[in-house]
Parts: C-alpha cells; structure tokens; sequence
C-alpha cells in the first residue's frame, strides 16, 4: 500500500506544475484513448491457447493460438519436423554459451576455444553428418539461423575490425588509403546493397570453384559490414588512449602487436563499451534482412507459416512475435552493456 | 654516500667526440654530433655525449631546451635524423631488431608515470618481463614482488593504478623498469608530476639506486638530488649542451651567463 | 633486410598493393568469362531502352514504354521523396520525445522511453511488416473511413491528406527568394548561433511581397468522400504510409536519444549561470543550451539522416518502388545486373557524401562562429 507520502510525491510529479499538469493530461488522454483497444485485442478477446482456427475466426482479438500451435515452424522454418530437436538444442547452446560468456569472470583466452569448439558442434549438429541425417543450408531456418548468423558475423568482424582500425591509423600511406577505402565505402551504402551484391553479383564476379553457398555469402555481407562500423568504433577508442601509454610500453621493449594486445586494445575497447553494444545491437537486428536474398530466417519462417490456408493468416501476431524476439535479443544485450559500463570504473 | 664517484670522470665541457667505435665495455651510452629536427625547428643541435658504466647524469635545462628529447632518443622514443648514438654497444639504426634489443635494456621513467590503468600493479610489473622476457608468470610475479619491496610498497600488488597515490604510482614505475633488470635507467622529469609532499618517496627510491651503481640519466630539476648523487651535471638551452661539469663545480662557479641566470632562477 | 623499419614498411605496402591489384585484375576477368559464357552484353546502351516495367506508384509521371534511366530517376526521387519526409517528420518528433524523456513527469518521460526502447530494439523490417499487416486489420473500407484530423481520411486504402496546389509562377517566385536566401547563406548559419529563427519577418515580408507581386495562386486541396471513392487531396497508398510511418517511428527513437543526450551534454552549470543572471527557463534553453546542444548534435543526426536514406531500401519489404526496388526489377529483367550494381553503388555513396559534406560545411560553420 502506497504510503501517503509517495502519493503526495506522485501527485507532486503528474500536476505540481502547469507543465506537468499539461504533459500528464495529454499523455493521459492518449493512453486512455489507446490502451484499452490495444488490450482487449492483446487479451481480453484474443484467443490464447484453443487450437483450433475456427476459435480464432470467431474471436475480435488476437490469435495467439496460431503463434503456439506454429511454434516449430516459426522458430525452426523448414528444418526437418522429426529432426527439430537439433535446431533447438543449437539455440539453447548458443543462448547458453551467451549468458556464461556475459559472466567477466569467463573472460579468459580458454572462451574463444569453448566458442570455437561450440561452433563446430553446432555446424555438425545443424548440417548433419557423422551418424546424423545431412540437412542442407538451404534447410536451415529461423531462430538457429538468427542466431547463428549474429554470432558468426559479429565474432569474426570484430578481429576484422580492429585489424581495419589499426590499419587506418597506421603511418604507411598505402594501408591507411586501403583501410579507408573499405571502410568508407561500406559504411557509405545500405546493407541491403551489399547483401544483394554478395547473393546475386558473386556468382558473377568468382570463379565457379570458389563459389560458397548463400548461407556463407550472406555471411561474408554480414560481416564485412559489421566490421566497417566496429573498426569506427574501436578507432574512436584507439584515439583516446594517451601517447604515454605507446611509449611507456615502448621503453619496457615490448613489440608492436604485444602492445596493442596486451595494453591499448583492451583500454581502447573499454572506453568504446556503449558504442561497441549499439553497433552489436544494430547487427542483431540487421541479421532480419537476410530474407531479402532468399534466406530462411525468423521472418521468412513467419511468412510461410502465415501460407496455411487452414488458420486465418494471424500476420500481426506472428511479427509482434518476432519483433519480440528480436527486441528480447537487442534489449538485453543492451541492459548487459550497461552493466560492463558500470562495471568498470576503477581503472584511471 | 655524497661526492663517491666524483674522481672517476673527470670532465671538461666537451667530453671526447672523436672515438668513432665503442667496442669499450666501460662506455654505456656515446652520442656524437646528434641532431634532430621538428619540421624546421632544430630541437637537438650537435649534441655529443659519453656516459661511462655507473656513472649518473643530471640533465637541466629550461622547458624546451631539448632535454627530454635527448633521453628520449636513447631509447628512440624520438628518432634523432643527423649523428650517432651507441647504447651498450649497440648503434641505434632504423633496425627494429637492435632498437627492441636496446629498449630491453634501458629501463625508463616518465613524468606522468605511465603506468596501465586496466592492470593491477602486479600485472603492471610482469607484463614485459612475460611478453619481452618470455618468464614464466611464477618467475615474473616473484621478481615483481622483489622490487615492489624495494620501493616499499608491495602491500599494494593488486590494486588498480587508480587506488595509487602519484608518488606510489611513480614507484611502482620505477620498479617496472626494474623487472626487466636494466642496464641503464632513463628518468624524464620523474618529480614534476607530484605534490611536493611525495617527492621525497620517489627520491628516495632514486638514490638508493644509484648507491647500487645503475647507470642512470635524470632530467630533473631537483637541484639537491643532483648535488646528492650526481657524477655530472648538464646544462642544456635551445637544443644545446651548454656545460657540464661535477655538481661541485657547476653549482659554486657556473661558467654560461644562461646556467648563471637558470641557476638563479631555479635556486632561488 | 626485413628488420629495418623503412624497408618493412616499403615492402609490407607493396605486397598489398600487389594484393589489391590481382585480387582487382582477377575479379575482372573472372567477371568477363562469366559474362561471356553466358551471353550476357555488357554496357549502359540499354538505359535508354523502353523498359516496360511497372512502377506501381510514383511522384514523377512515368509510363511503362518510359527508358530505363527514366525509370530509375523515378524510383531515386521515390527514395528521396520518402526519405526527405522522415527525415522532416523524425526530426521533430525527435526533438519533442528526446526532451519530453527528460522531463520529470513520469508518465510522459515513460510513455516517450517505451517508444525509444521500442525503436531500438527492434529491427526495422520487422516493424514495417508489422505496420503493413496491421493496415488491414485496423483500418476499415474506405466507406468508414478514420477522420483521426480534419482533412485526413485513414482507411484500408490508405491515407488521404489535403494537399497544396502552388501554380508554376509561385513556384518560381519561392525558388527565386530561397535561392536568395542561400545567398545569404553565411549571415543565416551565424545568425543559427543564437538560434535565432532564421526566417524573421523581414525574410517573411519580403516573400510575401514578392508572392503578391507574382500574383500567386496558392490553394489547398481537401479530400471530399463521395459516393465510393475519394474526390481532391493527396492519395497515400498503404506501402508509402506504412515505410512513411515506421521509419518515422524507427528514426524518432533514435533521434530522441541524440537530442537527449545533447541536452544532457550542457552542464548543469549552464542552466544555474543562465538562472544567476536571471533568464528564464525557455530563454535559458533558447540562448544558451540550444546553440551549445547543436554542436553536440549535429554530427549523430547527420549519421542518423544518412542512416533515413539507407533504411529507405526496406521500402521492397513492404513492395514500394524505392530506388532500390526499382533498380532490383532493372537487373532481373534486364540481366545488366554488372551495370546496375554499379549504378546503385554510386548513387548511394553520392546520397550519402552529399549529406555528410553538407554536415560538414555546418559543423565548419558553428566550429568558426565559435572563435
């Protein structure tokens, strides 16, 4: 129960002056006017567990029904019915892996091998092989491939990145020029282009041999445009680390690539946390345009489950559905970026 | 401990430039007919400059007289364009084998201190002697302890630079440098940066060094540190090496007008 | 030897040279093979071939038997045609939700940071299917259409707003006075350093004379129901609302968080000095945090503005004629599909680096008015 303080507080806040008085009725009326159809179309008339289509012809609101009934299909796309427990199994791995990597106390070099060897699992648990049916990339589809896709990408763009980083601050001329080249003209274009440049042109450009599936190219475009951002980011960092701490590890002998490992980037990267995670968050969502170049991610899996002609095409709910896995996705990552923030303020 | 060494080099103002080779094991640093350029500002004028095993330098000199830069060059932090420097042997080239070589084993000292905050003082201290030395963690940890005794605060090993006081935080540099087991000390300025109260810490921890005979190179402005330990003292002004002489002489009967009028200045 | 610094150096920028060159010289080859196995010609000719595609909607006339370049200045002025309006429509919403997040009130800070988390935190494809899908279920057929303002008419047809008809020689006249004002372009930019409206009533006067002068006809068009469809106005079909919409909403919360942070970024300090010599709240934000802000500012909203025109190419989730849709059509009906990478590369690095360079000549602007 509110105490009667809190409220004269409350009250103090929504009328104490003509300003807030003003904001708390026009905010108010428009919450009044918006919130109550919202919902009874959320839940009072939704229908929520009955599975059975007619239930969501019949009823005003939404059709969450169709969201529980297509579950696997939303999720997992065209995978295999009787293999889906493969898919699920590599989401709940690489959710896993997340959250034990989010701990700073798992920040070891020993991470990167667990990461590098979970990548392999997963590949071999998503593609088959060995004692398991082979499913092609083209199978792949939904959440695992969201996933996959924002992992991969953001795991190799970012050595990518600093290298890219490095090089544009580098005193040779020929590798500045190369690194702002690159960098300039991808942050210059939207992904969509680029996207489309790797699924549609490559075929064109590489030589029959070297040419990767679309899984991959969508990849490669990923990445490539992940690490153009990521290297502005860490270059912001590099430029604000003192010229003292160059030289002091200069006098102690220790060599290029030593310095910047063990004692610029890691300063550098700490200054740039909320860039770093807005950039991630960015990638995470990015990872939803890949449908444009035909692949089976979250929104394409929602498409086709719309396709069923028994249930009556609950197209807001499957995308709010979506969206909220999305927004799960980016939101945390940004509350665990708030906390590295906090976290560390002892140095300096 | 005042004046030990004072007999073992006798100096004029203008030490021997014309021994072109040092194979002599005695000579640690030999700079001859040194220059350096900022664009066109002339920083270091034909500087010339041997410095024996052991043997400690006092360098002073108002602001912008190219005294740091001369140490600095040492350990090609800046890059000298015209001249010589041979440190312990060894002829500073644009060989990064023979400049990592040469920054190996001349340990140095900055006026802001330059320690890495993102690292406790342990950490500080056995970064190089890992990842230049190839120690072992158990080896570079145990040395690092050795010299955090040494400058008397080995309480403090894992605490972040931050949590450091300056005077704390410019001992634990000196016991950086230490870790690599130096043959030569550079220190740029190593008391400007601190609260009058904390230099006499951080003197402290240099005299003791040079009563262990380190060969050590001081840009300071401590006048009673110079006299203390001081083999020769340097004057320098607009990049030049203007006199040099034992602490005795410079002080009581400065030959310059410029080291008279610095002097007074400086001495109050 | 490989230890010096000067030959590492040459030596290291050389390989990549090399590196860049082959790699280049190997694509090219590789891409002429290819083509020519193919059969496939290469060459601009074919722009100004009819295209006969369709362009289901558009701001410049166009008919199917129009040549392809014509096709594609088109779809580029749909693209800057949408994306000059978000990025008009964000900027103020921006403004007003940025600074609305900081005021004390709780329901109107909250209600503005759901609408910021919302935005970005969720990607904005999947909000614009979203938008398109709810467009059917909410709205009702054109015969009960929404009047949610005067003049406004929302139904699952679309939106139809009233719009201005300005005959050619007002146009002119109003062309004549900007370009003026550009003119005076530096005294306007020093004048923005005290946020001063740029257009006072001199400004106004004189456009309003010269408007009189001109004889202007200047009229607006209200859209009239009658019967079964819509009579006047400006039709907006439900694909250009819904990108005009969502992306509005997208860049709003994006925009709220610059703003946000701008005002964050004057220091408490400036409001007490502007109180202490007894300035208002609003003249204190006006004269003092606004021009400070603006510097803070700029250079985020220009990347968010660059960010407007790059989002615009989510346009083909929703199936409107961008650009980019437009030039995806080109090279599957075409096959220049060689051609017309190159086209959209370089006419989306043109967007953007004007852009950028127009930030970049303000920022020099307010950086030497600073002095």
């Amino acid at each position: 129960m509110p105490s009667q303080a809190s409220l004269r507080q409350a009250a103090r806040l929504l009328f104490g002056s003509p300003l807030n008085a003003a904001l708390t009725l026009a905010f108010g009326a428009m919450l009044a006017v918006a919130l109550p159809p919202m919902l009874r179309w959320l839940v009072l008339d939704a229908v929520l567990f009955n599975p059975d289509p007619a239930a969501c012809r019949a009823a005003s609101g939404a059709c969450w029904s169709f969201i529980y009934v297509k579950s696997g299909q939303l999720l997992f796309g065209i995978y295999p019915v009787e293999e889906r427990w493969r898919p699920a199994l590599v989401c709940l791995l690489i959710l896993a892996l997340l959250g034990w990597s989010v701990r700073p106390a798992s920040w070891t070099p020993r991470l990167l091998g667990l990461w590098i060897s979970a990548l392999a699992l997963i590949v071999w648990m998503m593609g088959g092989g060995l004692g398991l049916e082979e499913v092609p990339t083209s199978a792949w589809g939904g959440l695992p491939v969201t996933l996959i896709l924002t992992v991969v990408a953001i795991g190799i763009a970012f050595p990518v990145g600093i290298l890219l980083a490095l090089a544009r601050r580098s005193t040779m001329p020929a590798v500045r020029i190369a690194a702002v080249v690159t960098i300039e003209s991808v942050r210059g274009l939207p992904l969509l282009s680029i996207l489309f440049v790797a699924s549609i042109m490559l075929p064109l450009f590489l030589p029959e041999a070297l040419l990767p599936d679309k899984f991959v190219r969508a990849l490669v475009a990923l990445t490539i445009f992940a690490a153009a951002y990521l290297a502005e980011v860490i270059r912001g960092g590099l430029q604000a680390i003192p010229r003292g701490q160059y030289e002091a590890a200069a006098a102690l002998g220790l060599p290029f690539w030593r310095t910047q490992y063990r004692v610029i980037l890691p300063q550098a990267i700490r200054v740039v946390i909320p860039a770093l995670a807005n950039t991630i968050i960015v990638m995470i969502k990015n990872t939803s345009l890949v449908l444009v170049v035909g692949l089976f991610d979250l929104i394409s899996s929602g498409k086709a489950a719309l396709a069923d002609p028994a249930w009556p095409s609950p197209a807001a709910e499957t995308f709010l559905f979506i969206g909220g896995i999305f927004f799960a996705l980016s939101f945390s990552f940004a509350r665990f970026a708030d906390f590295l923030e906090r976290r560390s303020p002892v140095a300096r | 401990m005042t004046m030990a060494t004072v007999e073992t080099k006798p100096t004029g103002t203008r030490p021997a430039a014309l021994k072109q080779t040092s194979l002599n094991t005695a000579t640690a640093i030999e700079m001859i007919g040194v220059n350096k350029w900022y664009g066109d500002f002339h920083v270091l004028r034909d500087i010339n400059l041997k410095v024996e095993r052991g043997e400690k330098l006092v360098i002073c000199g108002p602001s912008g007289s190219g005294k740091s830069t001369m140490i600095r060059c040492i350990n090609r932090l800046e890059e000298h364009q015209k001249g010589q420097i041979i440190v312990d042997g060894t002829e500073l080239t644009s060989d990064l084998k023979k400049i990592d070589e040469i920054r190996r084993d001349v340990g140095m000292v900055f006026q802001h201190f330059y320690l890495f905050p993102h690292l406790t003082i342990l950490e500080n201290l056995t970064l190089a002697p890992i990842w230049v030395r190839n120690m072992t963690k158990k080896d570079a940890e145990e040395i690092a302890m050795h010299y955090l005794k040494r400058v008397k605060i080995p309480e403090q090993a894992l605490k972040y630079p931050g949590q450091l006081s300056g005077g704390q935080q410019q001992r634990v540099a000196i016991a950086r440098s230490l870790c690599m087991s130096p043959k030569i000390m550079l220190f740029d300025e190593p008391t400007s940066a601190l609260d009058p109260e904390m230099v006499k810490e951080v003197l402290d921890t240099m005299v003791s060094l040079a009563v262990e005979g380190m060969t050590m190179l001081c840009v300071t402005h401590e006048m009673g540190f110079a006299r203390e330990v001081a083999d020769r003292v340097i004057f320098m002004d607009a990049g030049q090496i203007v006199e040099m002489n034992t602490p005795n002489e410079f002080f009581k009967n400065p030959q310059h007008e410029r080291t008279k009028l610095f002097l007074s200045q400086i001495l109050h | 030897m490989f230890n010096d610094a000067r030959t590492r150096s040459i030596v290291i920028q050389c390989v990549l040279v090399a590196a860049v060159v082959g790699a280049a010289a190997l694509l090219v080859t590789t891409t002429f093979t290819n083509l020519q196995t193919r059969g496939i010609p290469i060459g601009f000719d074919f722009l100004s071939m009819p295209s006969r595609i369709v362009i289901s909607e558009a701001i410049l006339s166009y008919k199917s038997r129009d040549p392809y370049y014509w096709a594609i200045v088109v779809g580029l002025a749909n693209t800057v045609f949408v994306s000059a309006l978000v990025i008009v429509f964000s900027s103020v919403l921006g403004l007003v939700v940025g600074v609305t997040r900081l005021s004390s009130n709780p329901l109107a800070a909250g209600t503005c940071r759901v609408w910021v988390e919302i935005a970005r935190n969720s990607p904005p494809i999947v909000l614009l299917i979203f938008l398109y899908s709810l467009w059917w279920k909410v709205l009702p057929p054109v015969a009960d259409a929404l009047r949610p303002l005067p003049g406004v008419f929302a139904s699952m047809r679309g939106l139809m707003v009233p719009s201005v008809h300005i005959s050619l020689a007002t146009a002119g006249v109003v062309l004549i006075i900007v370009a003026g004002m550009l003119f005076l372009a530096p005294r306007l930019a020093g004048s923005l350093r005290n946020f001063r409206p740029a257009l006072n009533w001199a400004t106004v006067a004189v456009l309003l004379l010269g408007l009189w002068f001109a004889d202007a006809t200047v009229s607006m068009d209200w859209p009239v129901f009658a019967g079964s469809n819509f009579q006047g106005g400006l039709e907006l079909t439900p694909e250009l609302s819904t990108i005009l919409i969502g992306l509005t909403i997208y860049t709003t919360g994006f925009i709220a968080e610059i703003v946000r942070g701008g005002v964050l970024s004057v220091g408490s300090g400036q409001w007490d000095a502007g109180r202490s010599v007894g300035l208002s709240r609003s003249k204190i934000l006006r004269l003092i945090v606004i021009p400070q802000m603006l510097r803070v500012i700029v250079p985020p909203l220009n990347s968010q503005y660059i960010n407007v025109v790059k989002n615009s190419t989510l346009a083909i989730a929703v199936g409107y004629p961008d650009f980019f849709a437009v030039m995806n059509t080109i090279i599957s009906k075409s096959s220049h599909s060689i051609e017309g990478v190159f086209i959209i590369l370089g006419v989306y690095l043109a967007l953007n680096l004007t852009l950028s360079s127009a930030a970049n000549w303000y920022n020099r602007r307010i950086a030497i008015v600073e002095r």
